[in-house]
């Protein structure tokens, strides 16, 4: 087992330390799995995390000048570890004005991954710092827990507002209540509710558009033929677990989107070039 | 005592007592000719610190007259969560302040801090305070085999890779290369935490001097406040240290000003000792009042004691029973060690209960209280019983604030 890595240029530095901040602020541990040509941040819906999943999916050759991993074997040619999203995070953010981040996983007193970065000073000579961040390996007969999840076969898929609007709107729900009740049509209309015995409100957004997917996403073979447009799909989330996804975007996605099974799970996607996130909230009765 | 201040130094002063607020709960005003001394012990007397501000750094500066006073100035404690709320906010105080009036007055009893503000707005403090001797680290600067001096930038540059919440740090030297890593406890779940390695060349410090390798362990929170206060006068830092078990100083010199913060450091496991034995100015340097109890020069490499512990456990008994300890006003603080058979108990009596866990395996600094302006001649007499310098005469002159560079 074997991964080495080394990033260069500034601009990816940078981008990886966001995503990797924007992980750390969902999630206080998650599996980092390593293949030939990605490198994944998987979080498995367990009911110890809310049963809250996360899938992010990074593309190795946008951000690595230098990649090369060795898995366990041939056939399984993958590494994956648990890690702290906010050690790597941290490790990080103080050598963002590095020359050069060499990311590897080594054997110190536990298995690391390390993080070396040379840092340019006044003098000739750089300066050199490394971050030994600990990490579990994860056995191969536990990797079937961290596979990509299927899209699943939502009712209404539906873009949403910018993400700082929709913050601004969660944060003072929440101090009316845990729970939300995201709903949302074909009509391009999402509504956020809470409903408590004293005070109901409901923030109406409209045009937001419906992505269109393939006849095979859906349910029903596509939701377009058999579903009526004013008709809302909803679900209702523990209000934390959106504001916690919302709080912690530091990449700017290009784009954003929600899936919705009715009264079972929001499923968002947020897309930004080379990164996809994907973060699946279960619904609460 | 009576001093103003304008504009810039305002901010200065009160970044100071930021920094003295990282060290203890106890704030001492202690106005002296030579300036004005801010000081600060922590509760586990392991660090301290120390800001004079010479009379020149403020617009005007009088001690009052002596003679009214009878044995000079009052030197006063207060409570660190009275004074530091006056200078949270050092932004709105360099916005609207124009002048700080700073009064210690005898008939009041009071301090008495007034800042003159912009439309003629004057905000009036009156701080109770205690009087009681100041305490003041011993520390021989001239003596330590190791000095570094850089630029309080690269400190920060290099404390800044390790979180905020870090309690201490390793700075290991050698003549090739200066190294600071985070320390952990045994025993403490080592698996979870990062650890973090930096490691640079002797070239990027200003001055560099090291006599013996060493590998010291300090808090490094205490040390932040230091940092921040040099940083933001674009000051440099001098570092004087020599091994693991002896107190750092860090200290900055201005014209106007001088600081330092002494630092215990942690001591090394037995196991390591023999390797430390190599540190030439105790046992080289002549002792006065304590030359027949501590046989420094005795402690062979394979003796099973280490030497630290040695020489502690004779000098204990010799400040106990020494007939010119006035406790209420003379404090000298035995170290202590992780010695079980050691001078445990009696440490544990002097040693606050605030301290935490880490720093009661910090030995404690050495102190020895100030009893007058003219503190040289007083102490002269006074045999410093746990020393680590060498000559009193040198302590005399040394003033702590302001190690000889």
């Amino acid at each position: 087992m074997k991964f080495r890595g080394k990033i260069i240029d500034v601009a990816c530095l940078n981008h990886f330390t966001r995503v990797v901040t924007t992980i750390s602020k969902l999630t206080k541990i998650c599996v980092l799995r390593l293949t030939p040509d990605n490198l994944f941040f998987v979080l498995s819906g367990k009911v110890a995390n809310g049963g809250v999943s996360m899938w992010c999916e990074l593309s190795q050759a946008n951000f690595f000048d230098e990649y090369q991993m060795e898995g366990v074997s041939s056939e399984d040619n993958e590494i994956c570890l648990e890690v702290t999203p906010e050690n790597l995070s941290r490790a990080l953010k103080t050598v963002q004005n590095a020359k050069a981040v060499k990311l590897k996983l080594t054997k110190k007193h536990c298995p690391c991954l390390t993080i070396a970065a040379e840092l340019p000073t006044l003098s000739s000579i750089s300066r050199v710092v490394t971050h030994d961040v600990p990490v579990d390996v994860i056995p191969r007969r536990l990797w079937h827990e961290f596979k990509e999840p299927s899209m699943p076969d939502f009712d209404v898929s539906i873009y949403l507002p910018p993400l700082k609007t929709m913050k601004n709107v969660v944060d003072r729900m929440k101090n009316l209540s845990n729970f939300l009740v995201m709903e949302a049509n074909l009509n391009g209309e999402m509504n956020l509710k809470i409903e408590t015995d004293l005070v109901s409100v409901t923030t109406h957004f409209k045009d937001l558009g419906n992505p269109p997917w393939g006849d095979d996403a859906s349910q029903d073979g596509g939701p377009s033929q058999s579903r009526d447009p004013e008709d809302m799909a909803q679900a209702r989330v523990d209000i934390r677990k959106l504001q916690q996804f919302l709080m912690g975007q530091q990449v700017n996605p290009s784009k954003a989107m929600c899936n919705i099974v009715h009264e079972r799970v929001v499923h968002l996607i947020l897309l930004h070039e080379d990164v996809s996130l994907q973060y699946f909230i279960p619904a609460v009765a | 005592m009576n001093c103003l201040l304008e504009g810039n130094c305002v901010k200065a002063f009160g970044k100071a007592i930021h920094a003295l607020s990282r060290i203890g709960d106890e704030l001492w005003l202690d106005p002296m000719v030579k300036g004005l001394a801010l000081r600060a012990v922590n509760s586990a007397h392991s660090a301290y610190a120390c800001f004079l501000f010479s009379p020149l750094f403020f617009q005007q500066y009088s001690l009052g007259s002596v003679s009214e006073q009878g044995s000079g100035t009052v030197k006063c404690k207060l409570a660190m969560k009275s004074v530091l709320p006056l200078f949270r906010c050092l932004t709105s105080i360099e916005r609207n302040v124009e002048r700080c009036q700073i009064t210690v007055g005898t008939p009041s009893d009071r301090v008495m801090i007034q800042f003159f503000c912009r439309h003629g707005i004057i905000k009036t403090h009156n701080l109770r305070f205690q009087e009681s001797e100041a305490l003041q680290a011993v520390f021989a600067s001239h003596l330590c085999p190791n000095v570094l001096k850089a630029p309080a930038r690269l400190l920060g540059d290099m404390v800044m890779h390790f979180p905020v919440c870090q309690e201490e740090i390793t700075l290991s030297v050698t003549p090739e290369r200066v190294s600071l890593r985070n320390y952990y406890e045994e025993g403490n779940d080592r698996k979870k935490t990062m650890c973090t390695e930096m490691s640079l060349h002797p070239d990027e410090f200003n001055y560099f001097q090291v006599g013996v390798e060493s590998d010291i362990t300090f808090c490094l929170k205490e040390l932040r406040g230091l940092l921040s206060f040099a940083e933001s006068h674009c000051l440099p830092v001098s570092v004087h240290f020599a091994a693991a078990g002896k107190p750092v100083c860090f200290s900055v010199e201005d014209m106007v000003l001088e600081a330092s913060v002494v630092l215990a450091t942690l001591m090394d496991s037995e196991s390591r000792i023999p390797s430390q034995h190599t540190q030439p100015p105790a046992p080289t340097t002549p002792r006065r009042a304590d030359a027949a109890v501590v046989p420094l020069g005795s402690c062979e490499a394979d003796s099973r004691v280490p030497q630290g512990v040695v020489t502690m456990m004779e000098l204990i008994p010799s400040s106990q029973g020494s007939p010119i300890l006035n406790p209420p006003t003379q404090m000298l603080l035995e170290s202590h060690f992780d010695d079980p058979n050691g001078p445990r108990s009696h440490d544990e009596a002097c040693v606050s209960v605030a301290s935490t866990p880490a720093s009661s395996t910090i030995c404690s600094l050495l102190f020895r209280a100030v009893s007058s302006e003219q503190d040289g001649v007083c102490v002269a007499q006074l045999p410093v019983l746990a020393c680590y310098s060498d000559e009193e005469e040198d302590m005399e002159e040394d003033y702590p604030g302001s190690p000889s560079l």
